[in-house]
């Protein structure tokens, strides 16, 4: 499989001057992996998972099948006037993770460096502006970002915009709540939808957004079933699910198939004894790094039971006035703002998920992360929980050296069972 | 005393209770502290000023959370029980009604903490005064080269650097140059709200949603001369600008990047100084003191790793060369240069009339007559070597540059690599050591490749890792060093790419020796590479070539 994969991904390299064949090409490649992850590749994976998978191949392909009814957007979007307006969100950093599956990230990011752009931004930020430059993306209707989680945003949807000609809006998120600043969130979210509305020909209706908060309520009390189970039980996990994860509690919450995914998850948890080390991770995860494949990936001794981005906001809308609930959930989402609020969240989901160990993982060039990684490690020795910093990059696989992690994790994993379980 | 760092902190009313403010321009080379708090990936300007603050016990501080490295420095300081009192000011991307109004607010939240902190009253009154007090009109004159300075922060001494080697800086649009468009504030307005839209109205940062006035003047201004885009390491919110406009700027631009300590002065002194030799209209006219009899032109190369002399006459005629290795003082490395060349060219010191050096270790060659920067010299060494070349790639020892040259053999662009000293000749010596085999067979060694595999990490030190995986793996000598060579090659080939590069094609610097890179690259970039005879003289040859030019331009010595 692998050596396909590379062949597929020379073909990529050999044709880049040609952007429409490669565009076919990497539409071809996701197209493909839908086939196989929808009929082959099921062997011990739970439901729940498999229909995971399934429903990422379909999120990522449908601003490629349908650009003429699409829009760029970042993780902390609000994607669910999108889906109210039946309008395929295209997740820029998805994109560049699948990107990177195909083994191509190198030459995308390459074309974005020799752009002028820096070789310290953000991996995911330069895989994405390096398709562009190579005109190998489709150009969709509108770009819209939030201000957070991270500066790169901004001027990366302002790039799109002014290289595909098309229009860009930013939700400039508040550092802390107030009633003041869920107003002023709000008086965007009109704005944006203004612009949309232009864009796309598309009419804004309120209640088909409130149809879609309704579905993001109910995905979240099943989320927070799941939550509840998982304190007594162990769901087999990977890194590339955990990621895919940010797929369906972000820009795909509030559509049918994410809840049927958190439907069939609460049940498949049960089905799945505690055991091992259970393990939380924090920030971004390297799925494709083999020495944290080979320990965390359906490992029955070291169990991946979460990560924090996965839990950054887990309360009910008020779909009663469902514009000022997304702008609440935008202000009061845990990366926003005070680090300290962060760390307030992922010190409660330790606690509560019964947590042996935590692994953060410094993305390279994601300063809004590792900034805060030693206020974070010294918390967590107040509560005694062993804490790993890895440094690596989660699609630049230049920039992440394997054997050192590999020694890293290793010894961290031998300290816990030196420890035995809490 | 209250420290601050952005343009767009209200530091007039920390100042209107009668405290002093001062913006944190740190001084400090290295982070011990700081590196102890938060990441060594950080953006280095945080971490200096987290070093600064706590080092020098600045204990009051306003910040903007103008960035994700300034947010997380808020964080850090926040928690650190020497700092008495810390706030960070909200500020809008957007510039609309509804965001004016919500500075405002912020402003008014600091006015408010800090009356709590230390129990004073807030003066509307001071405020006013220290804001007609700020209101000027002086405006900078127009010199010979005229440079603005746009990007990310920078330090005072690049201005100073600039002004050194004979450009005026005549913008600096850059975080630490520009300062708010104070306006008079009459006593029917109120000064908070006055105060909140005039810092909103700054010539915007690149963390701003409406950035397109900020190329207005570089667009509009038809004297500035070249630009210098600075930005610090690990900011990268300006590389997006600088990759924006590199093609849209109609005059010369220089991208540097810096960690803002001196530790890259040297390299930052030759682009500084190449970038405005390349400007100069009327070309060097330092005065310099011609002793020999002879129309006689010594060059002297001082490099990282070696140091080589060529002697000229007024012909253009080599009468003279060597190459030696640079030992731990350039300047013996230099003199012992210079004696192996004039005893080759049978000739005295005395008989020259020019001695002009360039390389890393110009400045600290005392018996030159002339420093020029060794962009310039590999550029006129090449182009006299062969005048159809328009395109020179000088990988030497700590460094690898790309220059372009037009038809006549001006520099019309370059770039050099950072301060990392992947894919130089630093690199192959290193992984030379770690393979065992001598650093001159490893061109040879690499052409019986047979395998194809990969190196991904470009950091000299993260490859050595790798190298070493590979070893473990009983791969073979030759293909590891193939791998190698690719490596250099991907670098290389960026920043050909950066800079534009045309056919035709040569290689300069130690590295040209080796068959296997050159081989590599040539298959990297579908292009011939000339390499010279003697690729290692190519920059004494040009800084020899530049002093004869000095001597025929009859300027008044």
């Amino acid at each position: 499989m692998d050596r396909i994969i590379r062949a597929y991904s020379r073909l990529i390299e050999s044709n880049l001057d040609r952007p429409e064949l490669v565009k076919s090409l990497i539409r071809f490649g996701l197209e493909v992996g839908k086939v196989w992850v929808d009929h082959f590749n099921r062997n011990g994976i739970p439901p729940s998972l498999r229909y995971l998978n399934s429903i990422c191949f379909q999120f990522i392909l449908e601003p490629l099948r349908h650009p003429e009814n699409s829009g760029f957007v970042n993780l902390l979007a609000p994607a669910e006037i999108l889906h109210s307006m039946d309008i395929y969100p295209m997740f820029i950093e998805a994109y560049s993770s699948f990107v990177s599956g195909f083994y191509c990230e190198d030459i995308f990011i390459d074309r974005a460096e020799s752009r002028g752009l820096s070789g310290t931004l953000c991996s995911y930020h330069k895989t994405f502006l390096g398709s562009l430059e190579y005109s190998v993306l489709p150009r969709l209707k509108f770009a819209v970002t939030s201000s957070i989680l991270c500066d790169g945003n901004s001027n990366t949807f302002k790039y799109i915009s002014k290289s595909y000609k098309i229009p860009y809006y930013i939700v400039d998120v508040p550092y802390e709540y107030s009633e003041e600043a869920v107003r002023y969130v709000t008086s965007q979210l009109r704005e944006m939808i203004s612009m949309i509305e232009s864009a796309t020909g598309r009419r804004f209706d309120i209640d088909r957004l409130r149809e879609v908060i309704r579905t993001e309520n109910e995905t979240r009390g099943y989320q927070r079933l799941c939550i509840e189970r998982l304190k007594d039980h162990s769901m087999p996990n990977t890194l590339t699910f955990e990621m895919y994860k940010l797929f369906v509690t972000h820009p795909e919450m509030g559509r049918k198939e994410t809840l049927e995914f958190f439907k069939l998850l609460s049940e498949d948890v049960l089905k799945y004894p505690d055991g091992g080390y259970r393990i939380f991770w924090v920030h971004i995860l390297p799925y494709y790094l083999y020495p944290v494949q080979k320990h965390l990936n359906f490992n029955d001794e070291f169990k991946l039971i979460g990560s924090d981005l996965n839990f950054d906001y887990l309360e009910d809308l008020d779909e009663k006035r469902p514009l000022e609930a997304i702008a609440r959930k935008l202000i009061l989402n845990v990366n926003n703002g005070d680090f300290r609020r962060k760390i307030e969240n992922i010190k409660r989901l330790v606690t509560d998920l019964r947590i042996d160990g935590v692994i953060h993982f410094c993305q390279w060039g994601c300063r809004q992360s590792f900034g805060g990684v030693m206020l974070l490690k010294r918390e967590l020795e107040k509560l005694n929980i062993p804490f790993l910093i890895i440094d690596g990059d989660g699609v630049d696989r230049r920039n992440s050296p394997e054997g050192q992690i590999n020694t890293r994790l290793s010894a961290f994993l031998e300290m816990l069972t030196g420890r035995g379980k809490r | 005393m209250t420290g601050y760092v952005c343009k767009y902190t209200p530091n007039l009313i920390i100042e209107s209770f009668g405290d002093r403010t001062l913006r944190i321009e740190p001084e400090v080379s290295s982070c011990e502290i700081a590196d102890g708090l938060t990441h060594p990936n950080m953006c280095s300007y945080a971490r200096l000023v987290l070093e600064e603050c706590l080092g020098k016990h600045i204990d009051k501080i306003v910040l903007v959370n103008c960035c994700d490295a300034i947010r997380r420095l808020y964080d850090i300081l926040k928690a650190e029980p020497s700092v008495k009192f810390i706030h960070i000011v909200d500020l809008p991307r957007k510039r609309d009604v509804i965001d004016r109004i919500r500075f405002k607010n912020e402003i008014i939240r600091l006015i408010e903490s800090y009356q709590k902190s230390f129990d004073v009253n807030f003066s509307a009154e001071a405020l006013r005064n220290l804001l007609n007090s700020s209101v000027s009109t002086t405006k900078k004159e127009y010199g010979d080269i005229n440079i603005a300075i746009i990007g990310g922060r920078s330090r005072r001494s690049l201005e100073k650097m600039i002004e050194e080697f004979g450009g005026n800086v005549i913008y600096n649009l850059t975080c630490t140059g520009t300062v708010p468009p104070f306006r008079p504030v009459g006593s029917l307005f109120d000064p908070v709200e006055a105060y909140a839209d005039i810092l909103l109205d700054s010539y915007p940062c690149m963390r701003m949603d409406d950035i397109d006035e900020r190329l207005d003047i570089i667009e509009e201004d038809k004297r500035i001369d070249g630009v210098i885009y600075h930005t610090v390491k690990f900011c990268d919110l300006y590389s997006y600008e600088y990759a924006m406009i590199r093609d849209r700027i109609r005059v010369p631009i220089l991208k540097l990047e810096t960690d803002y300590t001196d530790n890259s002065e040297g390299q930052v002194r030759t682009r500084v100084q190449a970038f405005i030799e390349s400007l100069k209209r009327d070309s060097n006219k330092r005065m310099v003191t011609v002793t020999g009899r002879k129309d006689i032109v010594i060059g002297i190369d001082s490099g990282s790793t070696s140091t080589s002399a060529v002697i000229i006459d007024s012909n253009k005629s080599i009468l003279g060369y060597s190459i030696v290795p640079t030992g731990a003082k350039s300047i013996e490395s230099a003199e012992k240069a210079l004696e192996i060349a004039l005893k080759s060219a049978g000739i005295s010191k005395d008989d020259a009339s020019l001695i002009v050096a360039t390389g890393y270790g110009r400045v600290s060659i005392p018996f030159a007559n002339l420093e020029v920067t060794e962009i310039t010299c590999h550029a006129r060494g090449a182009f006299f070597l062969d005048n159809s070349v328009r395109t020179i790639i000088d990988i030497g020892g700590q460094d690898s540059k790309v220059i372009r040259i037009d038809e006549n053999g001006n520099v019309i662009d370059f770039i050099m690599n950072d301060k990392c000293s992947a894919g130089t000749g630093r690199f192959l010596e290193n992984m030379s050591r770690v393979l065992d085999i001598p650093v001159d067979r490893m061109g040879e060694e690499s052409l019986k490749w047979k395998e194809d595999i990969e190196i991904s990490s470009m950091c000299t030190v993260f490859a050595e890792s790798e190298v070493i995986t590979l070893i473990a793996k009983n791969k073979e000598k030759s293909d590891i060093i193939h791998a190698l060579n690719k490596s250099i090659t991907r670098r290389v080939a960026s920043l050909i790419e950066k800079v534009g590069g045309v056919k035709n094609y040569m290689m300069t610097g130690g590295v040209a020796k080796n068959t296997g890179v050159v081989r590599c690259l040539e298959e990297k970039i579908g292009e011939k590479i000339t390499v010279p005879k003697e690729p290692q003289i190519v920059g004494s040859l040009g800084a020899a070539l530049s002093g004869l030019e000095k001597l025929s331009d009859k300027i008044d010595f």
